[in-house]
């Protein structure tokens, strides 16, 4: 081996400590990235496979009554390439436990197979003949039906008896879900059947169809085609044309796989900076203490390029140890991560491929990124003049610190805390550093503890503060007061009141949404809407509230004026006035007066659903009344949201991991430097008769004062990211909001303390090791 | 006639210290011939060791010219002072200056490997009489021993000029005479040139010239006839 790469490879031996130090930090940030962006890749390919192999439509139409013959009437004209129209109802499974309101969407289905969004078989076969019937796949594993199984279905108020022929996939419902208002996905309680569509048209009584799914030739052009479905199909009672990308199921993936990208893009960096940082530094101070040595390199005929390229090396070698160490362990573990994510998602098939490209990328950031913080660190090497680096170094200029101005706080400090602020202030750049690494450690624990807390929170605001009622029944189709009368008859209730909700398509000038408005009593007790400032509203007489996700999606504000389209075939669009704009964590709506929603859209007073607070059993006693489609309480909701936050601790627990890594890597590989920098200092204090104990705690002040400046920048630091994963996590499922506790700022504090100290015990074994006095003897380079 | 192998011409070398001109060197100029053993004798702060840097290559003067096999290295570019240093120059300091990382025929090979016609390492660390030291690094080694590989390092470059500044002053009065003669035996058996410099008068007594300095000016240059053998010196 050439000599000089031998001396590099025993200088790295030597700062082993600070070399694994940044070397796990660029393995983490690379790690993240190839992980979570091979994982996005991985669910993004997986999916768009699953796509094409299924022929996922691109249209989706919901519409009063579609006639068989629309198939061939569109194909071919105005961009569409295949249609097929199908039945779709919202049915019930009847189970032994009459507690149970299982709501199933019963779809239609060809015999053999169809031309879009073919089914995914897993078990049994496709081909269906009268009373057989295929299973989604989330409810049957919820539910324990498997084939062969016998279930019944309340069709139209009878009773149908179906054998499970199929368990299958559908592209429709990757991620499982009744409608947009359903926050979590519940496979035991919502689940999609498909039936032969002759059997379900003959069973249900309906003449016509009520769906109609559309692949287009260029999707470029889809508003297009949906401009021109809307249009032509008015005949038929068109309620609803959405494309793909509005589809609830594959919008809610590509939600999920935006994210990951976005946490590929921004959490590595993060990592890549200080471990950008710390090899600057770290690499500054071991030329520095070098000086000599490139001295006498410089004197016997190497040049400056043979020497900064010796050093770099030693950068490269972090970038490309930590590149291929990070990027193989990533790529690892995307197969296993898309796996889990698949847990969450029905995606029938997995394609996991290695990204050679990928973890080239990864490499040659990872190298690049090293290289450049390295170069930063040694630039200083040019300047080094070999004639003067032989002569010792200058001791650096003493003078007053800042500090030192502030008479009375100066003299009360004790000899060895006027030692800490005194090198505190001399080697600023390194202090800041380990300031800042506390900072980000301490932000970032903060954010994990918020995003913990407010998902709870999120929930109990919700269920709790927000909508107060217990259970929220829903009704199958639209009916007047006497329904209310009945369900009154049949339970002892608190309080009660009807509402209306119904889906809108809301525009206002070029910004649209396609939400449900719920339609209320002016005088709800179920409701208590504010604004962010806390601001209290009732429902206005005439007008809209919003949830400010839907303002921030329709850039609209209180006074605008919005037009309201509804699904209801042959329904004019109207103009109202969004008379405030209101905080809710979750979901996406609009509310108004009930007598306003009826006068408006209805012309007369009719209600779907209705509000209840009852000490009774309401699903066990609601359950003969016929016209009730689902009894949500909020106990299943609360149910549901327990069975997440087992996933959460995960990712908590991650989270916690990493961001207590940095700060303890950056605080150790810090400290290490300066105990090897320092020796010479320590050794003249050892002979002054300090003791190993007294000079550890000097090294602790340092960096106990900096990481008191570290932890309170990070509060300030954590409360903005917090604000800022606020507003990058808003979607229309949920609203981040909320400022973060006292108690959750504690924790993070807690936690990167004991990140801190972790890492000073750590370099106390250096301490106890370091030979004193044979510092003071030596002259080696 | 002797070969003239270096020549210092009207050298000088001014620091600037804030308002005061420091005249390091001043209007020096002297030859060194191929093979010979010169002694630079001066106190401290006489320019002994701006004298040996400029003629290493290893700083510029502000005026006057080094003369090295007929070329101006006074003229040269950094690069070119780099090649100078690496090919011609073999350089031995007072601290040794060894790489600390790097066993003793490691610390003789970094510099062999690259230069074009190194001598033959085990060859030069038999003429220290070293063969014995080869894998031990700096830190289990005796001041004496360290310079030793320093003489080495310099040698094993097979240069034709080894600059040596204050090479015993770190040493105690034994272990000085024995790098001495370390370098005396180096002069005769590579026919290098050696330059030492020195505020150790008696080492003058071994050198074929002797060149004396005060405050950056040459006082006295003297031809030796009949230099003594290093282990006759005593101080």
């Amino acid at each position: 081996m050439n000599k000089l790469n031998l001396r590099l490879f025993r200088m790295i031996k030597n700062t082993k400590g600070q070399y694994i130090a940044v070397l796990s930090i660029i393995i983490t940030g690379i790690f993240i990235f190839t992980a979570v962006s091979d994982s996005a890749i991985n669910l993004r390919d997986t999916l768009n496979d699953y796509y094409t192999t299924t022929n996922f439509a691109d249209i989706f139409v919901t519409a009063a009554a579609l006639p068989e013959k629309l198939e061939r009437e569109l194909e071919g004209i105005e961009n569409i390439r295949q249609a097929d129209v199908r039945l779709s109802l919202d049915v019930r499974l009847i189970t032994d436990n009459d507690e149970d309101r299982i709501n199933v969407r019963a779809v239609s289905v060809d015999k053999k197979e169809n031309k879009l969004n073919e089914l995914f078989i897993k078990k049994g076969k496709r081909a269906l003949s009268e009373r057989e019937i295929i299973v989604i796949e989330q409810f049957a594993h919820a539910r324990g039906i498997d084939t062969g199984d016998e279930i019944n279905l309340n069709i139209n108020g009878r009773k149908y008896k179906f054998i499970v022929s199929a368990i299958a996939s559908s592209p429709e419902y990757v991620y499982l879900m009744e409608n947009e208002q359903v926050l979590l996905p519940d496979y035991k309680k919502f689940g999609v059947v498909y039936i032969e569509e002759d059997y379900l048209r003959k069973i249900s009584g309906r003449g016509y169809f009520n769906e109609a799914v559309i692949r287009v030739n260029n999707y470029d052009n889809v508003d297009k085609t949906k401009d021109y479905l809307e249009d032509e199909l008015k005949k038929y009672g068109v309620m609803r044309v959405i494309d793909r990308d509005e589809q609830l199921s594959n919008n809610m993936m590509n939600e999920e796989i935006t994210g990951l990208e976005g946490v590929s893009q921004s959490i590595p960096i993060v990592f890549l900076i200080f471990a950008g940082i710390m090899l600057a530094t770290m690499l500054s101070r071991i030329v520095k203490k070098d000086r000599t040595s490139i001295g006498v390199l410089k004197a016997v005929g190497f040049t400056d390029n043979e020497i900064i390229a010796h050093y770099l090396k030693y950068a490269a070698s972090v970038g490309i140890i930590g590149g291929v160490l990070g990027s193989i362990i990533g790529t690892a573990a995307s197969g296993a991560m898309t796996d889990l994510f698949l847990q969450f998602f029905n995606i029938p098939m997995l394609t996991v491929q290695i990204y050679y490209d990928k973890i080239f990328v990864s490499v040659v950031l990872s190298l690049i990124f090293c290289v450049v913080s390295g170069f930063w660190g040694i630039k200083s090497i040019i300047k080094i003049n070999p004639a003067e680096s032989m002569k010792p170094e200058p001791p650096k200029q003493g003078k007053k610190i800042l500090l030192e101005n502030f008479k009375i706080f100066w003299n009360r400090l004790t000899f060895s805390w006027r030692m800490v602020y005194r090198n505190i202030f001399r080697e600023k750049k390194k202090f800041i550093f380990i300031a800042a690494a506390v900072c980000i450690t301490c932000s970032l624990m903060m954010m994990t503890m918020w995003m913990n807390a407010i998902i709870e929170v999120m929930f109990l605001e919700h269920y709790t503060d927000f909508m107060k009622m217990e259970y929220n029944v829903g009704f199958r189709g639209f009916h007047d007061e006497r329904v209310l009368k009945e369900v009154k008859e049949n339970i002892n209730y608190n309080h009660m009141e009807g509402r209306i909700e119904l889906p809108f398509e809301i525009k206002n000038g070029r910004h649209s949404k396609i939400v449900n408005v719920i339609g209320l009593e002016e005088r709800t007790e179920f409701y208590d809407f504010r604004d962010l400032d806390g601001n209290k509203f009732t429902i206005p007489k005439e007008g809209i509230l919003i949830s400010s996700n839907l303002a921030r999606a329709l850039d609209a504000d209180k006074g605008d004026r919005i037009l309201l389209e509804s699904f209801t075939p042959d329904s004019e669009g109207k103009y109202v006035t969004v008379k405030g704009v209101i905080e809710q964590s979750l979901g996406i709506n609009g509310y108004m007066n009930i007598n306003y929603v009826n006068e408006m859209f209805l012309d007369k007073s009719i209600i779907n659903g209705v509000y209840i607070n009852s000490d009774d059993d309401v699903k066990v006693k609601l359950d003969d009344i016929n016209n009730i489609m689902s009894i949500q309480s909020q106990e299943d909701m609360k149910g549901t949201f327990e069975e997440l936050t087992g996933l959460l601790t995960v990712y908590m627990g991650v989270m916690v991991i990493f961001s207590g890594m940095l700060g303890f890597v950056i605080l150790y590989s810090m400290t290490l430097m300066s105990i090897n920098e320092r020796t010479l200092e320590f050794s003249s204090l050892r002979v002054m008769g300090f003791t190993k104990n007294e000079i550890f705690k000097m090294l602790i002040k340092e960096n106990m004062v900096m990481s008191v400046l570290g932890i309170m920048a990070g509060i300030p630091l954590g409360k903005w990211l917090v604000d800022y994963m606020g507003i990058m996590f808003n979607t229309d499922i949920y609203t981040l909001q909320g400022h973060i506790s006292t108690t959750e700022i504690i924790n993070a504090i807690i936690l990167t303390i004991i990140f801190i100290i972790s890492a000073q015990l750590m370099t106390y074994a250096k301490i106890k090791k370091l030979d004193f006095m044979q510092a003071l003897k030596s002259r080696i380079s | 006639m002797s070969e003239i192998i270096l020549r210092v011409e009207n050298l000088s070398k001014y620091y600037q210290m804030g308002e005061v001109t420091v005249k390091a060197l001043e209007d020096v100029t002297f030859e060194v011939e191929k093979g010979e053993f010169i002694v630079i004798l001066g106190p401290s702060g006489s320019g002994k060791s701006t004298l040996l840097n400029i003629m290493g290559g290893m700083d510029k003067p502000t005026g006057g010219s080094v003369i090295f096999n007929d070329e101006m290295i006074t003229n040269f570019t950094d690069k070119e002072l780099t090649m100078y240093r690496r090919h011609k120059i073999g350089f031995v300091f007072q601290f040794y200056n060894l790489m600390a990382t790097l066993t003793a025929k490691e610390n003789v090979e970094l510099v062999a490997e690259i230069t074009d016609s190194p001598a033959d390492i085990n060859e030069v660390m038999d003429a220290v009489g070293l063969l014995d030291r080869v894998d031990h690094f700096p830190s289990q080694m005796s001041g004496g021993e360290q310079q030793r590989v320093a003489i080495a390092r310099a040698v094993a470059k097979n240069p034709q000029i080894l600059l040596c500044d204050e090479p015993t002053g770190a040493l105690d009065f034994e272990t000085g005479i024995f790098i001495l003669k370390v370098l005396k035996d180096v002069n005769v058996k590579y026919n290098n040139t050696v330059v030492v410099i020195t505020h150790n008068s008696p080492i003058a007594q071994m050198a074929d010239k002797v060149i004396k300095m005060r405050s950056g000016t040459i006082t006295e240059i003297i031809e030796n006839k009949n230099p003594i053998e290093p282990e006759r010196i005593e101080w």
